[in-house]
């Protein structure tokens, strides 16, 4: 009985023989293949060469797994053992695992196959990172070393329109500024762009005024139609809560592009920007905005590339602009959670909308502006507050000498690199310190870091501008870090540089007086 | 004089060790890859000026850690060739690792190292990623195009007579 079954079960896959130190098969059972007696082992298969090292170990047994061997066509898995005997012949057991292993050879195949894919996506996205990252930083000192020229021209301009001059001068005057104002705007979608594509553009929800923020670009962009001779319509729904929650630089930002795009296009006829909502009683709203114009309007096959960087319908500077702005209100769309919608005829204008939902915020009541309280005045001695530049580059220095003359309610000291200007510190009191980060000997940064660790608390506890024509997020990551209390680019906002002085000094004297009284106590 | 001799091909799977093989003992090449379980053998007799040798060549499944090959397969081997495939960092970022392993077991056996696919790279790129890693191979080679197989067996076996 156990015979038939050995012979049923056992002998159809498992062969025995024994071979000689010479490879010459000394006896076989022939159940798996027909192998000679006195024939070379290694005629039947290459794999009988390694028999040759079998001999010649130590060892008595070895096995070799899933061994690949074809014998007329059929390719079988074997799992080879072999046992050296004390007559010096070796005993070599084949058994036939072809099966199993053909199951173990389809999982296998899956598994290496996904993990093979897995490993070249990877390192895809790997390049394209590297890739991104490289133009990333290309663009940031691209826009740096515009920057920096242009800091000079768009300040002096400022500065030249204040003087004494004739009507065509202005006029030209004022061609010049608007042109370096685009610009700015197309060094900003730049910047913009590459943040977005970086992952590195947050949306900040905040309350705002939404019904005053829209009528404000209402009436912005009512004046801008009449300047075209284009006609304007406004509306938005009633309905609209006075005061919503959501990032409304952003909305602002996609709102401007659009608008700005629908004058752009349009030579007659109509611009319409309408702000509607389906819902009133709810925690989050549907606020949907829409730009229609009657411009040229975008052929069928070219609606879908509009949103590409850098695409721009009819011929390049035809229109101006960097052909970003599409791309950049898609892109913050999404951000928004939110999708660009666009249905255009050519010849006929153009519509495109978006729908961001906004959180009603719980207080709708307005609240009374406070009336900002000009720091115009005089320190503690009765001396104009006294503030210390750190800028290397010459024109720079006048730029800001001659923004500051003009202002008039502050006095300023200018140093060239940061070592200077600790040496100032050590030598002077002053009210506050602008630094421009990128200057030789000491940078901004390290200079801030000096400064926020000096031993005086008087210098110590300055409040630090930096302004810089550097704009990337890390950049203005790395000046929180070093102790910087506001954050300007250039080309400089005069009116903005002066508004931040006045505030960071209101509050650095609020915590000035807190501090002497706290010290007069004790 | 005709000798026979070992020759394993190591490294990770899906570098082309069994394509490079192919290529070799067949002088064909298929884009489908299919996976080798265990070990596939095949045989070429190779001549070197007047002598001839047998080059009995052990493809063995790739793994990325080579501590788990079974020293079976890797037992009386005249020489390791250790293929890695060019287009993919990750199976020759540890070829440091994996050479001090063969050089502590095997210190005996020669190992050449073989950047497999180079159709598909940039060879300077490869160049300077094993610079960095301080390793020299021997050939960068492609089974597909047949660049450098026949000269890589070739220089193996002159080296394989040489050393006998």
């Amino acid at each position: 009985m156990l015979d038939t079954l050995r012979q049923d079960f056992f002998n159809k896959t498992t062969q025995l023989l024994i071979v000689s130190r010479e490879l010459k098969v000394v006896d076989s059972d022939q159940n798996l293949f027909s192998i000679k007696n006195e024939s070379d082992i290694t005629e039947f298969h290459p794999f009988f060469y390694s028999l040759m090292s079998v001999f010649e170990e130590a060892q008595k047994e070895h096995t070799f797994f899933c061994v690949q061997v074809e014998v007329l066509g059929k390719l079988y898995f074997l799992d080879i053992k072999t046992i050296l005997r004390e007559d010096g012949t070796l005993v070599v057991i084949l058994n036939d695992l072809t099966e199993h292993y053909k199951t173990v050879h389809q999982i296998k195949q899956v598994r290496n196959e996904s993990i093979i894919g897995f490993n070249i996506t990877q390192e895809l996205n790997q390049e394209l990172e590297i890739q991104r990252s490289f133009k990333n930083k290309f663009l940031a000192n691209v826009s740096h070393e515009i920057r920096t020229p242009l800091n000079s021209i768009v300040g002096f301009l400022s500065v030249l329109e204040n003087t004494d001059i004739t009507r065509e001068q202005l006029d030209i005057l004022n061609i010049v500024k608007d042109s370096s104002k685009n610009l700015v705007t197309i060094l900003d979608d730049l910047m913009d762009i590459s943040k977005i594509e970086a992952g590195k553009l947050e949306i900040k929800k905040r309350r705002f005024d939404f019904k005053e923020f829209v009528e404000v670009l209402g009436k912005t962009y009512q004046l801008r139609a009449d300047e075209k001779r284009l006609s304007f319509e406004f509306d938005m729904n009633a309905k609209l809560p006075r005061f919503l929650v959501g990032d409304h630089l952003r909305i602002n930002q996609i709102i401007v592009n659009l608008l700005e795009n629908a004058l752009k296009y349009t030579h007659q006829g109509t611009i319409k920007f309408r702000v509607t909502t389906d819902s009133q009683n709810a925690r989050r709203i549907p606020v949907t905005f829409e730009v229609t114009d009657t411009g040229i309007g975008i052929p069928k096959e070219k609606i879908d590339s509009i949103f590409d960087s850098f695409t721009q319908l009819e011929k390049r500077g035809l229109f101006g602009g960097s052909g970003l702005g599409l791309s950049i209100v898609k892109q913050l769309t999404q951000l928004l959670e939110s999708d660009l919608e666009v249905s255009s005829v050519e010849g006929e204008g153009s519509t495109f909308s978006f729908t961001v939902y906004m959180g009603v915020s719980h207080n709708q009541k307005r609240e009374k502006k406070e009336k900002v309280k000009k720091t115009k005045s005089k320190n503690a001695t009765g001396k104009k507050p006294r503030i210390l530049l750190g800028e290397d580059v010459e024109v720079n220095q006048l730029l800001m000498l001659r923004l500051f003359v003009d202002q008039g309610d502050y006095s300023i000291d200018i140093a060239k690199d940061g070592e200077r200007v600790l040496q100032f510190l050590d030598r002077q009191a002053y009210d506050l310190v602008i630094l421009d980060l990128t200057m030789p000997i000491m940078d901004g940064l390290d200079t801030a870091v000096q400064i926020r660790s000096h031993a005086n608390s008087k210098i110590s506890k300055l409040p630090i501008v930096a302004l810089t024509a550097r704009t990337a997020q890390e950049e203005q990551d790395a000046a929180k870090e070093a102790g910087m209390n506001a954050y300007l680019t250039k080309p400089i906002d005069a009116e903005l540089l002066f508004e931040t002085i006045d505030r960071l000094l209101t509050r650095y004297k609020r915590k000035d007086k807190e501090l002497s009284s706290t010290e007069e106590e004790e | 004089m005709s000798v026979s001799k070992k020759i394993v091909l190591l490294g990770h799977f899906g570098v082309g060790k069994s394509s490079l093989l192919r290529r070799f003992v067949e002088n064909n090449f298929s884009d489908n890859y299919v996976v080798t379980i265990g070990v596939h053998i095949m045989k070429k007799e190779v001549s070197v000026n007047t002598n001839k040798v047998t080059l009995i060549i052990w493809d063995v499944e790739g793994t990325d850690d080579f501590t788990k090959y079974r020293p079976s397969y890797l037992m009386g081997a005249s020489s390791f060739i250790y293929v890695f495939d060019a287009s993919r960092a990750v199976t020759y970022g540890d070829l440091k690792y994996n050479l001090s392993h063969l050089n502590d077991k095997y210190p005996q056996v020669p190992v050449h190292i073989i950047g497999n696919k180079v159709d598909l790279v940039d060879k300077d790129e490869i160049m300077t990623a094993l610079k960095a890693q301080d390793v020299q191979h021997s050939y960068l080679s492609s089974a597909k195009t047949g660049e450098n197989v026949e000269q890589l067996f070739n220089d193996v076996a002159a080296q394989l007579l040489k050393n006998a």
